[in-house]
């Protein structure tokens, strides 16, 4: 049993902090209706599995996805937010996620640097056809999150973990 | 640095032709030597104005309020304040035509201590960038710096930012001087009094506060201008030009040095994009 005690996952924001035994995270995954949704109806389709930590969110683009999307997952039940869009050049909307970009790289960095492990946001780039690809991503995706512990930082009274 | 007695010729000759009805300057405070802002309906009134090294507000946060709006105002702008003034005009806050400014060259603002302001020293734009006079003798555009809190902050370990920020948004009391004191942020009805909504959302929480200054400091990515007025009007004195300043120097970074306000008609940095712009850290 003492092994168990030492092998014990912590938050890594709070050290302090000890994850429950058998403790799975939730990652918000935000995905965009042209490609990166219809990625992972291909994934679901040919069969490949991927972890259920991650909860789907359609939206029409991915610049839809606006900053308050990811503030507001962390402060509930995430432990860390998957976006993911079309490629750039691939745009449905034509110009939509280059828009896009440019927020993700600023709210990453402002999270990071107000105490968010980076790997907590993280962006993908998934084609409608890159059903391979979404199973890899949310499998990285996952298990870096796992490594990290569960997310203690500002969370609602409601979503408080014990 | 003193202009005190052009801008109260200027005022007063800009009453006596008809060109405006409100003038927004600074005034001394009565009790100190510090100063506040004030507004001037009646020519009379045109002796209270003053601008010293101790004019530290953006007086661009009034033209937002009922006593300027549709009417003709005259106003005085630093170089900080020209660039907040020059992003209203671009987002069609205000008109052109409705105003007379007065620029200044800025040589820098003192704080209480005497010691010149910490966004003065790293300043870029001192001259203010929109005019239609302009007093003093223009310096030119800085080299940019990065603030030397973001350095010192970024350097520190994840663990150690944690705390430090969780005690900043502990102190916030949520009274939203911030927003209230932003030029930018004129918004008839804010996104973030969405979570005030209900009671129990709207208690003065560490997580609500998190909400309300990250949305808001976002928000301003891109358009900040660093004038400092919400630092000044916060009550907590919370240190809330790190957000911004972390923003800014992302954005300058990676964005082909994108300075808020400083080009007329030239929008936020959110409101533009470039086939260079960074993709590596998306998978």
């Amino acid at each position: 049993m003492e092994t168990e005690v030492k092998d014990q996952l912590v938050s890594i924001e709070k050290p302090e902090l000890v994850a429950p035994p058998n403790w799975e995270p939730v990652i918000m995954g935000i995905l965009c209706n042209w490609c990166s949704y219809a990625g992972s109806d291909l994934t679901g389709t040919s069969r490949i599995q991927y972890p259920p930590n991650i909860r789907i969110i359609r939206v029409p683009c991915s610049s839809r996805v606006d900053p308050w999307f990811l503030i507001k997952s962390l402060q509930t039940t995430a432990d860390g937010v998957l976006v993911s869009g079309c490629h750039p050049g691939d745009c449905h909307y034509i110009t939509g996620n280059y828009y896009a970009r440019r927020r993700f790289l600023v709210t990453k960095k402002l999270l990071n640097f107000v105490g968010f492990h980076e790997n907590r946001i993280q962006f993908s780039w998934v084609s409608a056809a890159e059903g391979p690809k979404f199973a890899k991503v949310v499998n990285k995706v996952t298990e870096e999150i796992k490594k990290l512990g569960p997310l203690h930082l500002y969370k609602k009274e409601n979503f408080e973990k014990k | 640095m003193n202009y005190t007695k052009q801008i109260q010729d200027i005022a007063a000759k800009l009453f006596t032709e008809g060109k405006i009805d409100v003038f927004v300057g600074y005034r001394m405070n009565g009790f100190d030597d510090n100063q506040v802002p004030v507004l001037i309906t009646d020519p009379q009134d045109v002796s209270k104005l003053v601008f010293t090294d101790k004019s530290v507000f953006n007086l661009v946060n009034y033209l937002k309020t009922d006593h300027t709006r549709r009417k003709r105002v005259g106003l005085v702008v630093k170089g900080c304040d020209s660039r907040s003034l020059n992003l209203m005009l671009t987002e069609s806050q205000v008109k052109r035509e409705n105003l007379y400014v007065v620029g200044i060259c800025c040589e820098g603002i003192v704080d209480d201590s005497g010691h010149k302001m910490q966004n003065c020293v790293e300043c870029v734009v001192p001259d203010a960038v929109v005019s239609d006079e302009l007093l003093g003798t223009p310096s030119g555009q800085k080299p940019y710096m990065v603030n030397v809190d973001i350095a010192a902050l970024a350097a520190k370990p994840l663990t150690e930012r944690t705390a430090y920020f969780e005690e900043v948004f502990e102190n916030c009391i949520r009274c939203n001087a911030c927003r209230h004191s932003c030029p930018l942020c004129y918004c008839a009805k804010c996104c973030i009094d969405q979570e005030t909504a209900t009671l129990y959302n709207g208690a003065n929480t560490t997580s609500a506060a998190f909400h309300a200054l990250m949305t808001w400091s976002l928000h301003l990515a891109g358009r900040c201008v660093d004038c400092r007025n919400c630092e000044k009007a916060c009550p907590s004195h919370l240190p809330l030009h790190l957000l911004h300043k972390q923003n800014e120097s992302v954005i300058y970074e990676n964005f082909q040095e994108h300075l808020a306000g400083v080009i007329p008609e030239d929008r936020g940095a959110f409101y533009k994009y470039s086939l260079k712009d960074p993709d590596d850290f998306i998978m």
